[in-house]
């Protein structure tokens, strides 16, 4: 067959484009990961009284630099017994679906990696997809803490599914669509117009529900069971080390951007800025420039009250978490959901 | 304090259950922002980091604080007041201190020849101190002892000299009460 050369070079720019999409998204997603560690670190030790990171780098900096070329010199341990093909694609598993999150999140006016008109529904759909992964790295482990591990995980994780996806139908309901970049564009202009200040009180229930089964879903330590270091050693990941250990590690924290990410973008006004004097009048590269730093500084804010929330409260029972899901956040999140449909039905199509 | 947890109390019956329920969620909304109240001042407000920065920064040793035994230097001989009496050598629990006096030296004026202490078996109990006439057995102010071999524990004149630094006044000692 003939090949016309013609046809394939807007092939390969388009080819060059995505790569070059791909490699800014994940070295993006490595420095906030760096940096969430880092300051999660710092964060905890102030909360605790003590310094925490200082020795690496001036105050510390290169702290998670120098764990994470540690973490990639270190042997690539497989247990004997454990299943080698699985062991060895569940870092993988949970790693793409932490990374693919990124390519729908509107980081700034005209800087969505891809627009999908189904935003949401791909956000939720991808990201638990991890779930598998974690299950398969406990089964193939062969090891009894990382299978109890995964266990917990997986009633963990289905269980907080559920409120989330209600949470987030509220502002769909309320904006309209699916779409984040819509969502975001609807509340444009001074910060009363972000969805948290609107439709009291349904959408301030949604914000709080969000958050709540959100840091289930991210595994942060109030509802860290499923690798609570006291009761099994360390959960799904007990058996790996080196580069799949920091695949893992990795996924976690890029998770919880991706939550702020979330919140952020639904419900504080996503890239815009809280008053339009501050950056909303500008054209042009200005205008992205000025929205990526908004955004940023917004999930700055939410991923600190993350840490927060995480160095503040203890570890809940299995139990109490399963309480908390099945028994208010669900009911609530339901009762809330009729509610914001009859008033998207009354009020808003009006 | 209802001490019931929620969810593993099904003998109080449905009705008890579902009331503790909604307490325990009502409680909640009072208790988390209580517990993040007192996490945010400690980040931003009280205390600061317990932390010492140990090799660069240490801390000021307390004006008695019972280190090692060592021999401070007279500032004006220059050298110890010790005698060689050996008193301390007699009294040691653990026969760690060994003095020998200089031969032939002007009895008014006896200094030892060799003072070596092991430090490696020395429990700290004080009593060559103690027991020192010219009260030149002084507690050392150093706690960096450790080395690599037992041989670096015995510790000799020169280096009892060394680590004693300069003779001061004894320091203030509180009169028990009725002496």
């Amino acid at each position: 067959m003939q090949i016309d050369t013609a046809q394939l070079i807007p092939l390969a720019i388009e080819l060059a484009k995505i790569v070059a999409i791909a490699v800014v998204i994940l070295l993006f997603m490595l420095l906030v990961v760096l940096y969430i560690v880092l300051k999660l670190r710092w964060v905890i030790a102030r909360i605790q009284s003590r310094l925490g990171p200082n020795r690496t780098g001036p105050w510390g900096v290169l702290q998670t630099v120098a764990d994470a070329l540690k973490l990639f010199q270190k042997e690539d341990i497989i247990p004997c017994g454990a299943d080698r093909w699985l062991f060895t694609i569940a870092p993988a598993i949970v790693f793409i679906p932490a990374y693919l999150v990124y390519v729908v999140i509107p980081f700034g006016e005209g800087l969505t990696p891809k627009s999908l008109n189904v935003g949401i529904v791909y956000v939720s759909a991808i990201s638990s997809i991890g779930v598998i992964g974690i299950i398969t790295a406990g089964w193939a482990s062969n090891n009894k803490w990382s299978l109890l591990g995964a266990f917990r995980a997986a009633s963990q994780l289905i269980a907080y599914e559920v409120p989330i996806i209600l949470a987030l139908c509220v502002p769909v309901l309320v904006t309209g669509s699916l779409d984040l970049n819509v969502i975001v564009a609807k509340q444009s202009g001074p910060f009363w117009n972000w969805n948290l200040f609107n439709g009291f009180p349904m959408l301030q229930i949604a914000f709080l529900a969000l958050l709540i089964a959100g840091l289930a879903e991210i595994n942060v330590t109030p509802f860290d069971i499923m690798e609570a270091e006291s009761e099994l050693v360390a959960g799904f990941n007990t058996e790996y080390s080196g580069m799949k250990f920091a695949l893992f590690f990795l996924a976690e924290f890029a998770a919880s951007f991706t939550l702020s990410a979330i919140i952020v973008t639904l419900f504080l006004g996503g890239y815009h800025p809280p008053l339009e004097v501050l950056g909303g009048r500008l054209t042009g590269t200005w205008l992205s420039l000025v929205s990526l730093c908004w955004f940023l500084f917004k999930c700055w804010l939410v991923v600190l009250l993350i840490l927060w929330i995480r160095s503040t409260l203890p570890r809940v029972r299995l139990d109490q978490l399963m309480n908390l899901s099945w028994k208010a956040l669900i009911p609530v999140g339901l009762v809330n959901l009729l509610a914001t449909g009859a008033y998207a039905a009354l009020w808003l199509a009006r | 304090m209802t001490a019931a947890p929620s969810g593993c109390c099904a003998e109080l019956g449905p009705g008890r259950l579902k009331r503790s329920l909604i307490k325990d969620i009502l409680n909640a909304f009072i208790s988390i922002p209580k517990g993040l109240a007192v996490t945010v001042r400690n980040w931003f407000f009280t205390r600061p980091a317990v932390t010492e920065l140990y090799p660069e920064e240490r801390r000021e040793l307390p004006e008695r604080y019972r280190g090692m035994p060592s021999l401070p230097v007279d500032p004006v001989t220059g050298r110890t007041p010790c005698i060689a009496c050996g008193a301390c050598a007699r009294i040691c629990p653990e026969h760690i201190i060994t003095v020998v006096p200089e031969k032939g030296a002007d009895p008014k004026d006896r200094k030892p020849a060799e003072f070596t202490i092991d430090i490696s078996r020395c429990m700290w109990c004080g009593l060559c101190s103690e027991v020192c006439p010219k009260n030149c057995l002084r507690p050392a102010r150093t706690f960096e002892l450790a080395c690599y071999t037992r041989e670096g524990m015995v510790y000799r004149l020169e280096d009892l000299m060394r680590l004693g630094g300069t003779l001061r006044a004894e320091p203030e000692l509180e009169e028990p009460e009725g002496t």
